[in-house]
C-alpha cells in the first residue's frame, strides 16, 4: 500500500525530509511506519491522520497522508 | 531582600520628575514580579473609567526574580497598561537588553505617568534620570529610532521604542526593543505614544542581588549549554516558531481568508522549510538558547524578522502566499510598531466586509498593494477608513454593522491569534477566557487537544488544562519573568524554573507554591475588568459567532461538515468557571477572591460591581 508521510518542523532536519511516498505492507502500524522512515516509536510524537490524533498501534491504510510532529505547546 | 532590587523606579512626565520607591519582601511574595507587580500596581493606582490613551493611564515597564540571569532564555520584560484596545488589564512581554539593565540600575519596575508636553526620550542611567528631546525621531518608524539611539548610546543599553502607530495611538500598537522584538499586543504602543513617550533607554551598573550568585552562575552555565545542546538535536529554532505552519494547516488550523478557510494548498509557499531556506539572519533575546527570530528579505529587499503568528496572520489569511510579500507587510508592521497580529487580523476583516458587502472600499484579499497602502492608512490613522481600522476590528465592525461582528475576529477588542478553532473547542475556550482579550500566550492546548482527548469534545479535562496552563505561561512565567519557549518547545522541565528562583532568592519554594500566586494574579486581572465593565456576563468569554455558524464550516478536508456548538461550549465555559471559582458571569465570586487574599481588592471592586 501506498502512504505519504509528512514531516513538521525539526524533524525535517533531523530525518532528513519534508514529505514522501512510501511503499508498505498491508498491516503496516504508525510504529513500524515510523522505525521505515528512522524514527525511534518509543519518542514522544504527535502522529495524525487527515487531522485527527492516531496511536503507534493503529495501522496505516493505503491513501493515507501521516502528519508526523514533534510534540510542542504552542507559541 | 535577595533576587529582587526592592525598588520601583517611579516617572512622571507632566513635571519632569522622578522618584525611587522600596517595597517589601511581603508584597514580592505576594505578587513575585512582572505581571504580578503590574496588575496590583495598575489596580490600585488606576481610578475605574479613565482614558486609556489619557495621561491618567500608566504604563509599567516590568521584570521579575529571574529575569536577566544567566539561565535559559531570561531576556525579556513586561509591558502593562489599560488596555485601548480591550478596555480592560493589557500586557505583553518582549526580549531586550531593558531587562538585566533595569535591575542593574536597581529597579524591578518603572513605573510612567502623566504626558510629556513635547515627544520625550526617557533616559535611565542608575539614580540619574532624564527627560530628553525626540522631536527629531518623532514620525519616523522604529528602524531609524533604533538607529538613532544606536548612535548615541552604543549597543549596550536597553532600549524600548514606538513608531507611527504608537505616536497616533493605533489601539494595537506594540512597543518594540532594540533587538527587533515586539510586545504589548493590547495596544501597550499606543499608550507610549498617548504620553509622547518615544523611547525608554535604560543602563545600569550594579549587581543583581542574588542569594546564591556562584551557585546560580555555574546552574544557569550549565543550563544554557543543556537547552542549547537540545534545541541542536531537535533542530528546533531550524525553523523556530514558523514550522508549526504546514502542522496548523494539516490539522485544519490556519487562518485563511480572514478565518473562513482552515488549511490552504499553496500554504507550503510561506511555511518554515521555506522560510528557512530564505534566512539571511538569526535574532534572538538576550540568554537565548535557541533563537528563533528568523531575518529573510522582502520583496523590497528589506530584512523582515518573521515567526508564524505573523506569517499566519498576514499571508493566508490575508490570501497571500508569496514569502516576499508577506515578509513585506511583517516589516511595516515592525517599522510602523504595529501588532502583526492584529494587523492581518484588522485587514483580512476589512477586505471581507468589503466583499460581503458591510462596507464599500476597493482593499481586495490578495492584494499586496492594497494591504501595504491600508495599513499606511491605519499607522497613520490617515482618513475615515484609516481612522477607523485603527481602532481595531470590533470597533470597525461596530461602525460597519450588516452583521459584521460575526465575521470580526477578536475577542474583547483583541483579535484572535493564528489558530482558527472552527472545530477546536479547547483552544477556542483559551482564547476566550484569556484575560488580556485572544492572545495565544495564556494558554495553548491544541497539540494537547488533538493528541490526548476527542478533538471535538467540550469535557471539564479541558478546561482543567486550560487553567493548568495559564497558571504555567500566563502565571509563573510572566510573573518571574522568563521565556517560555524551553518548556514549550524543547521539553525542558518546568521544575527548572523553582530552582533558578530559590538560587536567586534563598528561598524553598516548590512548584506548587508559585499556582495560588497565579490564580491571585487571574482574579485581579479579571477584577479590573469587572471594575471596568461592571454590566460585563459570559458573553465577553464566547469567540465570535462565525465558529459557530454551521454555513461556516468548512466544506471539505480534516473537519468538513463541523463547527463549534455553542451550548457545549457553554457547558465547557461553565466547567472553566467553577474550576476558577468565578460565578456565571466569569467573575470571581467573593469567596474566591478572599480566598486568594484580595479581600481588600474585592472590596474596592464593590464600589464600582457587584460580586457575588
Amino acid at each position: 500500500m501506498t502512504i505519504t508521510v509528512k514531516l513538521v518542523g525539526g524533524l525535517i532536519h533531523t530525518i532528513g525530509f519534508s514529505e514522501r511516498v512510501l511503499d508498505l505492507p498491508a498491516g503496516t502500524t504508525v510504529a513500524g511506519l515510523l522505525e521505515a522512515i528512522g524514527i525511534d516509536p518509543a519518542r514522544p510524537l504527535i502522529v495524525g491522520r487527515s487531522g485527527w490524533a492516531i496511536e503507534t498501534d493503529d495501522e496505516v491504510r493505503d491513501g493515507d497522508r501521516i502528519l508526523v510532529s514533534p510534540v510542542f505547546s504552542g507559541g | 531582600m535577595d533576587g529582587w532590587t526592592g525598588q520601583f523606579l517611579r516617572v512622571d512626565l507632566t513635571t519632569r520628575t522622578f522618584r525611587i520607591e522600596t517595597f517589601s519582601e511581603e508584597f514580592a511574595n505576594t505578587w513575585i514580579g512582572g505581571r504580578g507587580f503590574a496588575v496590583k500596581i495598575l489596580y490600585d493606582e488606576l481610578a475605574p473609567g479613565i482614558d486609556p490613551l489619557g495621561p491618567e493611564n500608566k504604563l509599567i515597564v516590568a521584570v521579575g526574580p529571574i529575569s536577566g540571569i544567566p539561565a535559559p532564555n531570561t531576556g525579556k520584560t513586561i509591558v502593562a497598561a489599560k488596555s485601548p484596545a480591550t478596555g480592560g488589564y493589557g500586557d505583553g512581554n518582549l526580549g531586550t537588553r531593558v531587562t538585566d539593565q533595569l535591575r542593574k540600575a536597581g529597579y524591578d519596575a518603572l513605573i510612567v505617568e502623566g504626558r510629556a508636553e513635547r515627544p520625550t526620550l526617557l533616559s535611565i542611567e542608575d539614580d540619574r534620570v532624564e527627560f530628553l528631546p525626540a522631536d527629531e525621531v518623532w514620525g519616523k518608524g522604529t528602524m531609524e529610532t533604533n538607529d538613532w539611539i544606536y548612535a548615541r548610546y552604543g549597543k549596550g543599553v536597553g532600549v524600548l521604542n514606538i513608531g507611527q502607530g504608537g505616536e497616533n495611538m493605533v489601539r494595537f500598537a506594540v512597543v518594540r526593543s532594540l533587538e527587533g522584538r515586539s510586545g504589548g499586543r493590547p495596544g501597550m504602543g499606543a499608550v507610549m505614544g498617548s504620553k509622547l513617550l518615544k523611547a525608554i533607554v535604560v543602563k545600569g551598573s550594579r549587581p543583581i542581588p542574588q542569594a546564591f550568585p556562584v551557585a546560580m552562575k555555574e546552574l544557569g552555565r550549565d543550563d544554557l549549554r543543556e537547552v542549547h545542546a537540545m534545541d541542536k538535536e531537535m533542530a528546533w529554532s531550524t525553523q523556530g516558531t514558523t514550522g508549526v505552519l504546514p502542522w496548523c494547516n494539516e490539522v485544519a488550523a490556519l487562518p485563511v481568508h480572514n478565518f473562513h478557510g482552515t488549511h490552504h494548498p499553496d500554504a507550503w509557499q510561506v511555511d518554515g522549510e521555506r522560510v528557512n531556506a530564505a534566512r539571511v539572519a538569526t535574532y534572538g533575546c538576550p540568554n537565548c538558547t535557541m533563537r528563533c527570530g528568523i531575518g529573510i528579505l522582502d520583496d523590497e529587499g528589506r530584512e523582515s524578522e518573521v515567526d508564524y503568528e505573523n506569517i499566519g496572520l498576514l499571508g493566508p489569511n490575508l490570501d497571500l502566499y508569496d514569502l516576499s510579500q508577506v515578509a513585506a507587510l511583517n516589516y511595516l508592521c515592525d517599522d510602523y510598531g504595529l501588532d502583526a497580529i492584529s494587523a492581518g487580523g484588522v485587514l483580512g476583516f476589512y477586505a471581507d466586509a468589503i466583499e460581503r458587502g458591510a462596507v464599500t472600499g476597493d482593499l481586495r484579499f490578495g492584494d499586496i498593494a492594497g494591504m501595504k497602502r491600508v495599513l499606511g492608512l491605519i499607522a497613520r490613522r490617515e482618513g475615515e477608513i484609516g481612522n477607523l481600522l485603527a481602532d481595531g476590528t470590533r470597533e470597525a465592525a461596530r461602525a460597519f454593522g450588516h452583521g459584521s461582528d460575526a465575521y470580526a475576529m477578536q475577542i474583547k477588542g483583541l483579535e484572535i491569534s493564528a489558530y482558527n478553532c472552527k472545530f477546536i473547542p479547547g483552544m477556542a475556550l483559551a482564547f476566550g477566557v484569556s484575560p488580556i482579550g485572544a492572545h495565544h500566550k495564556e494558554s495553548w492546548i491544541i497539540t494537547f487537544e488533538v493528541k490526548q482527548t476527542t478533538r471535538g469534545s467540550y469535557g471539564r479535562d479541558k478546561a482543567q488544562k486550560i487553567v493548568d496552563l495559564q497558571r504555567i505561561r500566563g502565571g509563573l512565567f510572566e510573573s518571574i519573568v522568563t521565556c517560555r519557549f524551553p518548556w514549550v518547545e524543547l521539553g525542558w522541565g518546568v521544575e527548572h524554573y523553582p530552582t533558578y528562583f530559590n538560587t536567586i532568592t534563598g528561598k524553598d519554594w516548590k512548584l506548587e507554591d508559585f499556582w495560588p500566586i497565579s490564580d491571585r494574579i487571574y482574579a485581579l486581572m479579571k477584577l479590573f475588568w469587572l471594575r471596568e465593565h461592571p454590566e460585563t456576563d459570559r458573553s465577553a468569554d464566547f469567540p465570535p459567532a462565525a465558529w459557530f455558524d454551521p454555513s461556516n464550516a468548512d466544506t471539505e478536508g480534516p473537519i468538513a461538515g463541523m463547527i463549534l456548538d455553542r451550548e457545549q461550549y457553554d457547558g465547557m465555559l461553565a466547567h472553566y468557571y467553577d474550576i476558577r471559582g468565578y460565578d456565571t458571569r466569569g467573575v470571581p465570586t467573593r469567596a474566591t477572591l478572599e480566598g486568594l487574599g484580595l479581600g481588600a481588592e474585592a472590596a474596592a471592586a464593590e464600589a464600582f460591581a457587584t460580586l457575588r
